[in-house]
């Protein structure tokens, strides 16, 4: 029986890794924190795995879970998890390239801004990337929607500063 | 801002990482087969340490004292030597499945690996019961042929012509002491590794699973 959850898990895990690794991506800075990160969201939720009820999506449950590993750690370990230093997100967009490049350029530029963002602040984006209400947001992260909205505005604002100092 | 609209786009459109296999998210799970061969390893290590120690704690007793007055030191060192070579022959063993089983990356070569430890340890276990019943016969050999009080009775049970009986007492009461180690030993790898072997042996009967679904 519990070979056969088992392997129903990892069919799942298998299925909505991309979830994981956006996580991963977001909260790490090299291929080697990445994998560890993947790794611990994968325990994790291995080990919550018989409280899912099926009550929600397994993909819902899987952004609870994977976000607040991520969280833990980030808070528990900052030498494991590599945070980038104001430092290295410092970039200049070039002005002479074609507009696909700029475009291109601008992108990783919010990207980097992104992963100066705290630890709750960086749940906000990644659930606002992927398109979620704020209601599925203030579920996720543990907060209300209001706070939601209002975090997610601070955020903008604080991006907008950090692109255009 | 526009930047994050077009952020979220390209989030969606162009977030792609290198697929893992069920295997690589099984092997997320299952760090445990390593680890758990490891502590094989790291368990021979300290059983061999409390032996060594027990062996010290004993040295100086009454039987040891009368045992080192036969003198039978050219018929014991070398059997302890070639035990101890042995011995370091499976820490050897040991050491080599846990290396072996951390570089592995495909599920029919970690269930070999498995296999192959639970098959170390037991012939581990093995020697160490063949090596114990090898060393109280020779003991038994020895007391028979050297300890006064035994040679006594020896000899009176001969000249009343019931030596047979005497041997049957003696054989009975070895097999008797055999058996009773042979449990306490068994007893004792079972909590030691056992319980290793058994988990090694579900993590073998679930990668069995993986290999069935991806063939």
């Amino acid at each position: 029986m519990k070979s056969r959850n088992e392997k129903e898990f990892v069919r799942l895990i298998e299925e909505h890794q991309n979830l994981i690794h956006k996580i991963c991506h977001l909260y790490t800075k090299s291929n080697t924190d990445h994998k560890d990160l993947f790794q611990e969201i994968t325990i994790q939720l291995w080990k919550a795995y018989p409280k899912f009820r099926g009550d929600s999506k397994f993909s819902t449950w899987m952004y609870r879970v994977g976000i607040n590993t991520a969280i833990t750690l980030y808070r528990k370990s900052k030498r494991r998890i590599q945070i980038l230093s104001f430092e290295d997100v410092a970039y200049k967009v070039p002005q002479s390239e074609s507009y696909v490049d700029t475009e291109d350029q601008q992108i990783k530029a919010i990207y980097q801004a992104i992963k100066q963002l705290n630890d709750i602040e960086k749940a906000v984006v990644f659930l606002y990337l992927e398109d979620k209400s704020y209601k599925e947001i203030s579920n996720t992260i543990g907060i209300t929607e209001v706070n939601a909205r209002v975090r997610m505005n601070r955020i903008k604002k604080k991006l907008i500063n950090q692109l255009n100092p | 801002m526009d930047e994050l609209k077009r952020l979220k786009k390209d989030w969606q459109e162009n977030q792609k990482f290198p697929k893992l296999s069920q295997f690589e998210i099984y092997k997320f799970l299952h760090k445990k087969s390593s680890s758990l061969v490891k502590r094989i390893f790291l368990l021979s290590l300290i059983e061999f340490g409390f032996w060594t120690f027990i062996s010290f704690f004993i040295k100086d007793n009454e039987a040891q004292q009368r045992f080192d007055q036969y003198q039978m030191e050219h018929f014991t060192i070398p059997l302890s030597v070639f035990g101890y070579a042995i011995l370091l022959y499976f820490f050897f063993l040991f050491y080599n499945n846990y290396k072996s089983i951390s570089s592995i990356d495909s599920t029919k070569g970690l269930m070999q690996q498995i296999l192959k430890t639970r098959r170390t340890v037991k012939n581990y276990v093995i020697f160490n019961l063949v090596f114990l019943y090898i060393f109280i016969v020779i003991g038994l050999l020895i007391e028979l042929n050297n300890n006064p009080d035994v040679v006594m009775l020896t000899a009176e049970f001969n000249s009343s012509g019931d030596y047979l009986i005497f041997y049957g007492i003696i054989i009975i009461l070895t097999l008797i002491m055999m058996a009773l180690l042979t449990a306490l030993l068994l007893g004792f790898y079972f909590i030691v590794y056992g319980i290793l072997l058994k988990k090694l042996k579900n993590n073998y009967k679930e990668l069995q699973t993986i290999e069935a679904d991806t063939d």
